[in-house]
């Protein structure tokens, strides 16, 4: 099922939490208004980048490792693609993309300079205001550390400033407490809580659910379970 | 005459979401709307009516009790009312457009306010899983940032049929079920 949408509404930071989350393959194609882009992505990653003419041309060629030699594509030469039509665009806002899933056929492994976690903390330094408020929509929101994200922390590339506000989230202080304790530009904050929440590297801290002064028994809602059930 | 005690529950999401729709899928009354028609261009191109203080359907459980099925309104504007609606219920289903990334940011503003204010179950629907450009409640729940932790299931729904109404109330629930014997 191909994913499709606005970059205004749903940026890169997004799209790439999506392809990476699940190391889904196939084409993420970006439609600017200068210039239509076919991103290859193989086991959620980016892998190359072309500008195209027409979406349907790219579906003629199926096999990757034939689709670079016709080309003329050498191994090293792709993580330039990356740069100079992905990495450069990142701060453009408008653009429609879609995902199509499957479809290409790779062939063995392709070099990864530029991996997934180190794009989405590259895309999320182009966050506007509004685009990190749909995120981080209030200051008193407590985020947490998931563990175990050693790895995701060595490819996402983080700077001295975002790993400083990493090394802040601890489930007690809120966003407001690290944006104060930070003593910067609260979007620079806000941006990198964005990266760190679709990186996985935080969560919200859950609040234990209760089921407090429930009006109900188990037995009703057994009835009520099976009343629905009966529609 | 004996009062029949009513158990609530409430179905939240974004504009156009598909809150009113679901809960005439299922209701055994007509439902109670509070539409009123739409100015702001930009939603008029979505729909022309759209719920300004909730929605209203029911189910009779038996002699004494009654499911009531509120749905708020979806726009932040009315935001005043899904406080309103909240207190009280026993869980909360987010009913999220799959067909339409754009309102997804909403739809997690929306979790995160029911999941500040209200401690109880919440399912998320991933509606409009009949139409062909639906995201997949998958992907759904990576764009919403809802990790396992945080206990939400995303579930498929397609708000016009009734099996998949239903079966998204039975999620609900059995999580409902599952707290109250822990």
């Amino acid at each position: 099922m191909a994913l499709t949408g606005d970059l205004r509404s749903f940026n890169f930071v997004d799209i790439f939490q999506v392809i990476g989350r699940d190391r889904k393959s196939g084409i993420l194609f970006v439609e600017w208004k200068d210039l239509t882009c076919a991103y290859y992505v193989k086991d959620g990653e980016i892998i190359f980048a072309r500008p195209i003419d027409k979406v349907y041309r790219v579906y003629a060629d199926k096999d990757f490792d034939l689709l670079l030699s016709k080309l003329r594509m050498s191994m090293e030469s792709l993580p330039k693609t990356i740069e100079r039509f992905l990495i450069s665009r990142l701060d453009m806002k408008e653009g429609i993309f879609s995902f199509t899933p499957g479809f290409i056929k790779y062939g063995g492994e392709y070099p990864v300079v530029y991996p997934i976690e180190e794009l989405i903390v590259l895309a999320s330094r182009n966050l506007t205001p509004e685009e990190v408020e749909r995120k981080i929509s209030d200051e008193l929101l407590l985020f947490e550390r998931v563990p175990g994200k050693e790895e995701v922390l060595q490819k996402a590339k983080l700077n001295q400033i975002e790993r400083h506000i990493l090394s802040l989230v601890n489930g007690e202080r809120t966003v407001l407490q690290i944006r104060q304790m930070v003593n910067q530009d609260s979007l620079l904050v806000d941006r990198a809580l964005y990266a760190f929440l679709s990186l996985e590297l935080i969560r919200r801290k859950k609040k234990e659910v209760k089921q407090k002064q429930a009006p109900i028994t188990l037995e009703l809602l057994a009835k009520i379970i099976e009343r629905i059930r009966s529609l | 005459m004996r009062q029949i005690k009513k158990i609530k529950v409430v179905i939240a999401g974004p504009f156009a979401a598909g809150k009113t729709q679901f809960i005439n899928t299922v209701s055994e009354i007509k439902t109670v709307k509070t539409e009123r028609k739409i100015q702001h261009s930009r939603e008029k191109q979505v729909k022309d009516y759209t719920t300004v203080a909730m929605d209203f359907g029911k189910i009779r459980i038996d002699d004494e009790h009654e499911l009531y099925i509120f749905g708020t309104p979806g726009q932040f504007r009315f935001d005043f009312m899904w406080e309103v609606l909240g207190e009280g219920a026993l869980g909360i289903i987010i009913l999220v457009d799959s067909t339409d990334p754009t309102t997804f940011h909403e739809a997690r503003k929306i979790i995160n306010f029911f999941q500040s204010r209200f401690p109880v179950p919440i399912v998320v629907g991933a509606n409009k899983q009949d139409l062909p450009n639906a995201w997949s409640p998958e992907d759904v729940r990576i764009a919403l940032d809802i990790n396992e932790e945080e206990g939400i299931p995303v579930i498929p729904v397609s708000a016009i049929d009734k099996e998949s109404v239903k079966n998204a109330l039975l999620t609900l629930f059995e999580i409902i079920r599952v707290n109250l014997t822990r």
